[in-house]
């Protein structure tokens, strides 16, 4: 069943993307698990956690369809969303000592916050590379910062931080410092330049994938990584590189809910 | 010990992979045969693509599970490759799982799967949630017998199963779907149910109504399957409902199951579940003194003297 959490507060980040804290007494999730967050009478999407401390549930909500688009527009400061969860398996922290570059794309910089968060807490840090199609769409800056060693930037259109996409950025930094670990989110075809930048090079990389969903649990088969057999809800959402690397159509396509393959 | 035969089919062992669960793609055909099941049933097809139900359409209840997926699926024509892919992956008899809203739809999913290869077909006339489809066709016995001399003449000769709900006269169409030409029965689909979020003060499933399954649902599934049994004896049986141990595998099997289908039980303890139950079934007859796990089906009906 899913449990009533009561929306304590609301902020515009972006024009596209709100970050609501919630009052959430359900059990704690981990960085890298998600939910299934569902709005009555309206419909029921998977989530990553942007935070979690005592009770205090922090969820980035981007536009994209239907539901988010309901959530920005009607729900309000003491309105409630419902959660099931948390599900999957997150993201396995840093060893002691390993050099940790998280590198996000969009929405998909929300679950890294919740990572950066944790290594700060058990004593690490962390840097961070975010990517975004141009200033107006960044987010979370301050919270990387406040959490990061070092964070470096890239726009599409370079109106903030460096001119390019996150694998150009990337680059760079990797031949500049020696990292041991990256921990990737963001865009699938995003997600596989890197993936491609990174294989081979003894780096350790774990990444958070996105699937169309439906039980959240593992039975229904609806978010199947094929050849592999792995269910991004239940073996997943997060997977290190040398999952990632036999992905069929790994950043070209996945199943939609009719189990068809489609362009991502 | 294990071995059984199913109207033709050899099974390794009794544990099939009920339809609805991970039935959608090669890749995971084959983790449900390394886990150990005997045989491995598609989600239900059905002539074209459907894209299922809008979320939520699962839930865990804490007791049992409900679902309204809405018979989602590729369709035949492309989920073909896929069957392809599931005969070239695995060893065990894929069985699949057909669905439509009229009998020539049937007809059509059977010929395909037919042409590449399903070693069995199962005749979903039994969905508790989706109108016009399932069981709906089921209650109505003219269409239902249409849809199973159809089915039987597409199949090239394999053996069809009738999945059966407990819902409605299930006895009768037993009877009338033998004379039709069925091969087993398949018992029971998930029961109708509802839930409610007091909080929302709404259905929780987009569909109002889903598919209630999992251990509670058990007892009806047994009830079911006995009564096959006592009505018709030796045609094989399925036995699908909240199982979830090989206390409740052997359960169906006394009732009269000549095979066990598991499903839910996925969602509380894994693909672990299958390699569980075949455990402690060897064990079992080991230490209760049976060769052969055929020897126990239907054992439950010998009157007491």
């Amino acid at each position: 069943m899913h449990l009533a959490a009561r929306i304590e507060s609301i902020i515009n980040v972006t024009s596209t993307t709100k970050v609501y804290r919630l009052g959430y007494r359900g059990p704690s999730p981990g960085p890298g698990q998600f939910f299934m967050v569902w709005i009555p009478r309206v419909g029921e999407i998977p989530l990553s956690t942007a935070d979690y401390e005592d009770g205090e549930l922090l969820l980035a909500i981007t536009r994209r369809g239907r539901v988010t688009g309901y959530i920005h527009e009607n729900l309000r400061v003491g309105d409630r969303i419902y959660l099931r969860g948390p599900y999957g398996k997150g993201f396995n922290l840093p060893r002691g000592g390993d050099k940790t570059l998280l590198v996000g794309g969009g929405a998909g910089a929300a679950p890294l916050l919740f990572l950066a968060e944790t290594i700060r807490e058990r004593g690490g840090r962390c840097d961070a590379l975010l990517g975004f199609r141009s200033g107006d769409e960044a987010f979370f800056l301050e919270e990387f910062k406040r959490s990061c060693g070092s964070l470096f930037l890239a726009t599409d259109d370079g109106s903030m931080g460096s001119r390019g996409a996150i694998p150009d950025v990337l680059r760079q930094i990797l031949g500049e410092r020696g990292y041991d670990a990256i921990y990737l989110c963001g865009p699938e075809p995003m997600m596989a330049e890197v993936a491609d930048l990174v294989r081979g090079t003894g780096l350790r990389l774990e990444a958070s994938l996105e699937r169309y969903m439906r039980c959240g649990v593992g039975i229904c088969g609806t978010c199947v990584l094929d050849p592999l057999g792995l269910r991004v809800c239940r073996d997943g959402p997060v997977f290190p590189l040398e999952v990632i690397v036999r992905i069929d159509g790994f950043g070209r396509w996945w199943r939609g809910f009719d189990s068809r393959k489609t362009p991502i | 010990m294990l071995q059984v035969e199913l109207a033709g089919l050899k099974l390794r062992n009794p544990l099939i992979l009920a339809s609805g669960i991970l039935g959608s793609s090669a890749s995971l055909a084959l983790r449900v045969e390394e886990a150990g099941a005997g045989a491995y049933t598609t989600k239900t097809i059905t002539r074209d693509p459907r894209p299922g139900y809008l979320n939520p359409s699962f839930i865990d209840l804490g007791i049992g599970y409900l679902n309204a997926i809405g018979l989602a699926n590729p369709g035949i024509d492309d989920f073909a490759e896929e069957l392809d892919l599931m005969k070239k992956a695995v060893r065990i008899p894929v069985i699949l799982s057909v669905g439509g809203g009229s009998p020539e739809e049937y007809e059509y999913v059977v010929k395909i799967g037919a042409e590449r290869g399903a070693d069995a077909f199962e005749l979903n006339l039994s969905c508790p949630h989706v109108k016009g489809m399932g069981a709906e066709l089921g209650e109505d016995l003219d269409v239902a017998l249409e849809i199973i001399r159809r089915a039987r003449a597409a199949s090239g000769g394999r053996p069809i199963f009738l999945k059966l709900s407990a819902h409605y006269n299930y006895l009768g169409l037993a009877e009338e779907a033998l004379k039709a030409g069925i091969s087993g029965f398949t018992a029971i689909n998930t029961l109708r149910g509802l839930a409610i979020d007091v909080y929302a003060r709404a259905p929780i499933l987009s569909n109002v109504y889903g598919g209630y399954s999992g251990p509670p649902i058990k007892p009806v599934a047994l009830r079911v399957v006995y009564e096959l049994y006592e009505n018709f004896g030796k045609v094989p049986i399925i036995g699908v409902g909240g199982v979830d141990s090989w206390v409740s595998a052997l359960e169906m099997v006394l009732a009269g199951a000549s095979a066990v289908g598991v499903g839910s039980a996925i969602a509380a303890n894994g693909f672990e579940i299958f390699g569980e139950i075949i455990e402690g079934l060897r064990k079992y007859l080991e230490t209760e003194g049976f060769r052969r796990i055929t020897e126990l089906v239907g054992l439950a009906h010998e009157r007491s003297v």
